[in-house]
């Protein structure tokens, strides 16, 4: 800041050497709260002219300032104070010193309150559907203001990239997920005060503190000294996902000594509106501490966690839906004594702890930060053996199963039909839920011969314990005004356990720990069975387990990634450039911590593994040993990325500026293994994804306008994708470990805030129009986990991208398909396959009113469109499409290739708030959120295809299962009260 | 604050309960009160005789009490279980996995047949449930609402009340009233004969296919070795190395072609498959038992005995007496059903053969 004003003292004293006096002038005011006109101190004032910065000065204690000789001209004056919304007032410099009397403020909160964060919080993993929210932050820029809430509730996927593109960083370490890429949102959620402070790049801009990717990068400051200072309480009450949320924050700002203290604790607790069984009991606690040592350099050290546990939803199929009535069915739940018990409860306890060291003088910033995230990270599920499956909404149960119209289908029971039809009309609790009744009542009732219970139906808890640690040191120099520097390097060792441990024995004593399916094909060979053969081999039987015990799975995902980045960066006033390098190296291995029966492997002295008498060892394709315990060979990949971005300001708050990205990451530890649970093997073909990505954009910001638009254009290659699915025909996890999977994201994004004529009035919009495509034919490998076989050994998935629509006439009401002369049939086009899970058409259109007496007023019409389903492989598949009898007719290609797109949907939202002043020194106020006003509760936001196939009465051709979704809920309220001094 | 307290305390903020669950009551056990009066087996089964033997739809009060003989937790029945009386044993189409946690063996059932239908598979009387397909006489209830609305679950016999298989012999393996009850029978020998039929694919869909001269074959003819076959069924996994040792390479398709021509199109499968056993006191065709074991059986890869095998030694079955189309079958429900003529056991609880 010093700095700043001096360079700024320097350019107008020479300056004023250059040019006569009559060119001069100044501009002079006084900065107010503009209620109530109470004066700013502190408050910056820069101006610039031609996005160059001309000069900075601060209001005094009385909110006064004056700049002087400035060259007559058009300037753009931007006013910034903490707890203030950014101003933009232009001036017109013409030969004396212009008095603009009041520059007026409006108080921050009364718009963050409406917080981003509030909302968007989704399951990920694990339940066939991943999601996080759209954007994870706000920030000044437009658009993203508005996407990163107002586009949450659909799921929108900024420029339709993956969560895991989407970097986040915590004080400068990168904290997304080592093993899959996801950014961790919510190991800080519900600490919305203490991660408030953050700053934010959009697609391919680089960041300060970090190389970044294609998706921008955020990063979360997090020390004592970026939270506010003062006391603040809020209460929070809202139907979309819990029904309370408690928060108190302190934060001491820098005291005299140099010290700062700031903490955040929140409670979330409750139910919502929409979807029974869901609910929250999360705790928050965030404790930071920081001291400054001289001038220049400062220690912090912060820790926090948000534990708890909630209830997940499911997905269903609209069958199921449209029979209850209701597209927010969960089949999570049944009543167990008259009280509601969620199946799939994730738990977790994640603290993460941070030393952070910097050092920042005139020239240089840097900083040294050590990061440590550990914990626990658990999801219930149902698991059960050699029983009949417990899901209310399992295909079996339902009317579909036993009647359908089409007699090809070989379903004509219409009576049973019509029995289970009844049940969930009537929605019989016993039948729709899950009969918790029933589970008790079977393991109290398996009595082994010495009289104990061994349980058939449990609950497990899928584990994910971490153990991440970072070193990271960044670098920043400034060579002179126009050249600076900045280089860091990261290493990051993760080590996560996966295991299944038994929560509930649901009334039993006991349960055994074997493989319940491969007991079937192997029956007659019990070691086959085993999920620990070294324990079976030496002790003669299955490990019992009773509650609290691993069993099933037990690995090690062990990742090692190593980064080192640098940029040089151009600044000669309008002109900007900058280029930045990164290189790294990621390694990963698994371990398994347990034999599995079926993948013996070898011992460990390399000999094959014998069970009396019979070779249990099995090799692959390529002659390897499959092992299940023990390490994996080792997956390394070097990568080296690059960025270069371009940019230049206009006179009147015009910018147009471009970038270009390179960018070569490694897979993930979790798209590389064919089937992590059970076996070392690794997808084949695996190699780094590439990614080239340029946008190009233009902006204006000047007096209250601001305006964004972007092109952009991104391709990526090479990516591998693990799916899991659990078969209900296999008992067990089926696997589609892809490979080769190429996409292309082109599109334009606009956001723009508009001053209207009345004060404090303004339009806003966002606009998001993009094709995100698939553009290849990739390659899969399926496997189930309790099968040595693999079902599908590297086959190509020809109908991923795209499938052939044929040209066909409509006579007599039946469809004719045309040929050619050969007889061939004729292919009119080919349909492309979309990126799914996101629209890729958004836009809103909002009024946003603010009075001098602190209300506000926000009215969102938005509306989505080309929102696609998330495909499987299997369907595209040449198996797929032609059926048993190995013959594809159009009929089966257009129906078994084809992607479901979503019907457009049109929204409306709006929010009013209100903030009251005591004595300057108190505030507190309300903002009440509506969400989907219409009440519109038919707005698929993703889901996914089952990967079953059924068989045909004809045996011409397959049916697919049907898909199953995840609905937007209805009308939501959100209403948050606080206080703070 | 206060407002928003009071606002959502409207909700409870336990919508889940989160803390430890309360033990659900036991199911209830039904008795003989709860049901008035109650029809025998046998003239539940007379009415399907009665009805020319086709398929009866029982459409007056009837219900049926018997207690379970089988179990389907060796996975040698399927979807099914049997219940029998004083007067008769039949089967009940239940149409689910896993019965055994649910239905267990010496439980009382009563069986509300209203609205059942009584029918036959090859001989076999079977309640299940009005077969609209037309495919079988009967069809498996399936879905639990109808299993909740006509099966419903008694007392475990114990003591005295629990049946005891009856010992047949001679020509009361014909008796149509021991059909579908537990029995024993006793001093049999093996006959070295199986009956199999196997399917080069048995994937394909289209019936005809399926059992075209080119895609089917029997291992029904006596072969010195049985192609290698000891055991009671065939696993995928036994099949599959019969397949590899090349056991069936030389067996001749009704086409001519021999399996070994098409060894590399065999897709391998469980097989269920018929053990020959004669029975003492009867002659010619009629003293065939055959022990009829799915190769979805846990036990369906375990040899029989060796000294069985080469005629040494006798077995004593005990099991659920079946019929097909005339000939008389037999499902064991577990290993522990094979027994020595002293009446010790053939097998340990692993199915390891005791010598």
């Amino acid at each position: 800041m010093i700095k700043r004003v001096l360079l700024t003292v320097a350019a107008v004293l020479c300056s004023l050497s250059l040019f006569a006096q009559s060119d001069f002038g100044g501009v002079k005011g006084k900065v107010v709260n503009r209620a109530g006109r109470i004066p700013i101190a502190g408050a910056e004032l820069v101006l610039s002219q031609n996005g160059e910065n001309v000069a900075s000065v601060r209001s005094d204690a009385e909110g006064n300032f004056l700049v002087e000789n400035l060259q007559n001209g058009i300037y753009d004056m931007k006013v910034t104070a903490p707890g203030f919304l950014d101003a933009n007032v232009n001036v017109t410099v013409e030969g004396y010193i212009k008095d603009l009397i009041f520059v007026g403020m409006v108080l921050e909160q009364v718009v963050t309150d409406v917080d981003d964060s509030n909302f968007a919080e989704f399951d990920m993993e694990d339940s066939g559907f991943e999601d996080a929210p759209s954007i994870l932050f706000g920030s000044n820029d437009p658009f993203t203001n508005i996407a990163s809430f107002g586009f949450s509730s659909i799921r929108f996927k900024n420029r339709g990239y993956t969560n895991e593109s989407q970097d986040v960083y915590l004080s400068g370490v990168r904290m997304n997920d080592a093993i899959t890429g996801y950014s961790p949102y919510s190991l800080w959620s519900g600490l919305n005060e203490a991660t408030r402070s953050k700053e934010t790049t959009v697609g391919v801009e680089t960041a300060d503190e970090s190389f970044g990717g294609y998706n921008g990068v955020t990063n979360i400051h997090a020390v004592p000294s970026s939270v506010r200072p003062g006391w603040r309480f809020s209460a929070l009450t809202n139907s979309a996902l819990y029904r309370l949320r408690l928060m108190a924050t302190y934060a001491s700002g820098e005291l005299d000594n140099g010290w700062s203290y700031a903490f955040n604790v929140s409670a979330r607790v409750g139910g919502n509106d929409w979807v029974k069984g869901v609910y929250y009991r999360n705790f928050a606690y965030y404790a930071g501490v920081e001291k400054r040592f001289g001038d220049y350099s400062r220690i912090s050290l912060v820790t926090f966690a948000a534990p708890g546990q909630r209830g997940a939803q499911n997905a269903s199929t609209q069958e199921v839906y449209d029979m209850m009535g209701d597209n927010m069915y969960n089949s999570n739940w049944g009543y167990q004594n008259g009280k509601v018990r969620n199946a799939r409860v994730r738990k977790t306890f994640e603290p993460v702890t941070l030393l952070k060291y910097k050092y920042s003088d005139d020239k240089v910033d840097a900083s040294v930060a050590l990061l440590w995230r550990t914990g626990k990270n658990g999801y219930t599920a149902m698991d059960w053996y050699d029983a009949p499956d417990p899901r209310p909404d399992y295909y079996r149960n339902l009317p579909s199963y036993y009647y359908m119209e089409d007699p090809d289908y070989d379903r004509q029971n219409y009576q049973k039909y019509a029995w289970a039809l009844d049940t969930w009309q009537h929605q019989l609790p016993q039948y729709t839920h899950i009969n918790w009744d029933r589970l008790y009542n079977v393991n109290a009732g398996n009595f082994d011969e010495i009289g104990l219970r061994r349980s058939k139906y449990v609950i497990e808890e899928r584990r994910v314990d971490q153990n991440d640690v970072h070193l990271t040191a960044n670098v920043k120099y400034q060579l002179n005004k126009a050249i600076s520097l900045a280089g860091g390097m990261t290493l990051r060792w993760n080590r996560t356990e996966y295991y299944k441990k038994l929560d509930d024995l649901l009334g039993g004593d006991y349960f055994i720990n074997i493989d319940s399916f491969a007991e079937r094909d192997f029956a007659t060979n019990p070691a086959m069975v085993q999920n620990d053969l070294d324990y079976y081999m030496s002790k003669g039987t299955a490990p019992v387990v009773g509650k609290g015990d691993k069993y099933g799975y037990d690995y090690y995902a062990n990742v090692m990634d190593e980064r080192i980045w640098g940029r040089f960066a151009l600044d000669l006033g309008g002109f900007k450039a900058n280029l930045a390098l990164e290189g790294g190296l990621n390694e990963f291995y698994r371990e398994g911590l347990v034999r599995k029966g079926l993948f013996a492997g070898l011992d460990d002295n390399g000999n094959e593994i014998v069970y009396e008498g019979k070779v249990l060892t099995t090799y692959d394709s390529n002659g390897k040993p499959i092992t299940s315990k023990g390490r994996s060979e080792l997956q390394s990949f070097w990568t080296y990325s690059a960025k270069l971005g371009l940019q230049y300001h206009f006179a009147g708050g015009h910018r147009v500026y471009a970038n270009a990205g390179y960018f070569n990451d490694a897979p993930t530890f979790s798209q590389s293994f064919i089937s992590p649970r059970t076996r070392n093997s690794v997808v084949p073909n695996l190699e780094t994804i590439k990614t080239v990505s340029t946008d190009l954009n233009y902006q204006y910001s000047n007096n209250g306008y601001n305006v964004r638009v972007t092109g952009f254009y991104t391709k990526i290659m090479d990516q591998s994708d693990m799916m899991s699915f659990y078969d209900d025909s296999q008992n067990s996890f089926t696997n589609f470990a892809m490979n080769g999977i190429d996409q292309r994201h082109m599109g334009i994004e606009l956001g723009f805030k508009i001053p209207l004529v009345l004060q404090g009035l303004s339009m806003e919009g966002a606009l998001s129009w993009g094709e995100y495509i698939y553009t290849s034919a990739p390659r899969m490998t399926q496997t189930i986990d309790n099968s040595a076989e693999v079902i599908a050994d590297n086959a190509l998935v020809p109908y991923w991208a795209s499938h052939p629509v044929y040209k066909k006439n409509v006579v007599e009401g039946k469809t004719v398909y045309e040929t050619d002369a050969k007889g061939d049939f004729i292919v009119e086009k080919w349909q492309k396959h979309y990126v799914p899970s996101t629209p890729q058409f958004a836009a809103n259109l909002g009024l946003n009113y603010r009075t001098n007496s602190y209300w506000f007023f926000e009215i969102d019409a938005q509306y989505f469109a080309n929102s696609y389903l998330d495909m499987n492989p299997l369907y595209r598949t040449d198996m797929a499409v032609a059926g048993p009898d190995n013959i594809a007719t159009p009929v089966e290609v257009e129906y078994m290739a084809a992607q479901e797109r979503f019907d457009p949907v049109f929204l409306l939202n709006a929010s009013v708030g209100k903030s009251w002043y005591i004595d300057r020194k108190y505030n507190f106020g309300f903002s009440l959120n509506l969400q989907n006003i219409t009440n519109n509760r038919y707005v698929k936001t993703g889901g996914y295809e089952q990967t079953r196939l059924i068989d045909s009465k004809s045996a011409e051709r397959y049916y697919r299962f049907d898909s199953k979704y995840f609905y937007m809920q209805g009308i939501n309220y959100m209403l948050n009260l606080y206080f703070r001094f | 604050m206060a407002v928003v307290v009071l606002l959502s305390g409207c909700e409870e903020f336990q919508p889940v309960f989160t803390g430890k669950y309360d033990v659900p009551e036991p199911a209830r056990i039904y008795t003989d009160a709860d049901f008035g009066t109650l029809t025998s087996i046998a003239d539940v089964k007379q009415m399907y005789i009665d009805n020319d033997s086709k398929p009866y739809d029982i459409v007056d009060n009837c219900v049926i009490k018997g207690q379970i003989v089988s179990s389907d937790k060796t996975g040698n029945f399927y979807k099914s279980f049997y219940i029998q009386d004083e007067t008769a044993g039949i089967e009940i189409k239940m149409g689910k996995n896993g019965l055994y946690n649910d239905y267990k063996i010496g439980q009382w059932v009563y069986v509300d047949c209203c609205n059942l239908t009584v029918g036959a598979y090859e001989g076999m009387i079977q309640i299940g449930y009005k077969d609209e397909t037309g495919e079988y006489e009967t069809a498996y209830l399936e879905h639990q609402i109808l299993i909740d609305l006509h099966v419903f679950k008694g007392a475990i016999a114990e003591g005295a009340d629990l049946v005891q298989p009856k010992v047949i012999a001679g020509e009361e393996v014909y008796d149509k009233k021991n059909v579908g009850t537990l029995v024993t029978i006793e001093g049999l020998k093996y006959l070295n004969k199986i009956f199999c039929i196997g399917y080069i694919n048995p994937n394909i869909v289209d019936e005809d296919k399926k059992k075209s001269n080119e895609n089917r074959f029997f291992l029904d003819e006596e072969d010195p070795d049985n192609w290698g076959i000891n055991s009671w069924a065939m696993s995928e996994t036994c099949f599959r190395q019969h397949v590899e040792n090349g056991d069936f390479d030389n067996v001749v398709m009704n086409d001519g072609v021999t399996v070994g021509a098409r060894k590399h199109l065999i897709v391998p499968q469980p097989y269920t498959m018929n053990q020959y056993f004669e029975m003492p006191g009867l002659s010619g065709a009629r003293r065939y038992l055959q022990v009829r074991t799915s190769g979805y059986a846990r036990f369906s890869d375990v040899d029989i005995p060796a000294p069985v095998l080469s005629g040494e030694a006798t077995v004593t079955f005990t099991g659920v007496l079946t019929e097909f189309d005339g000939e008389m079958q037999f499902t064991l429900i577990d290993l522990s059903g094979v027994r020595k003529a002293d009446g010790s056991p053939w097998y340990d609880e692993n199915n390891k053969v005791i010598l």
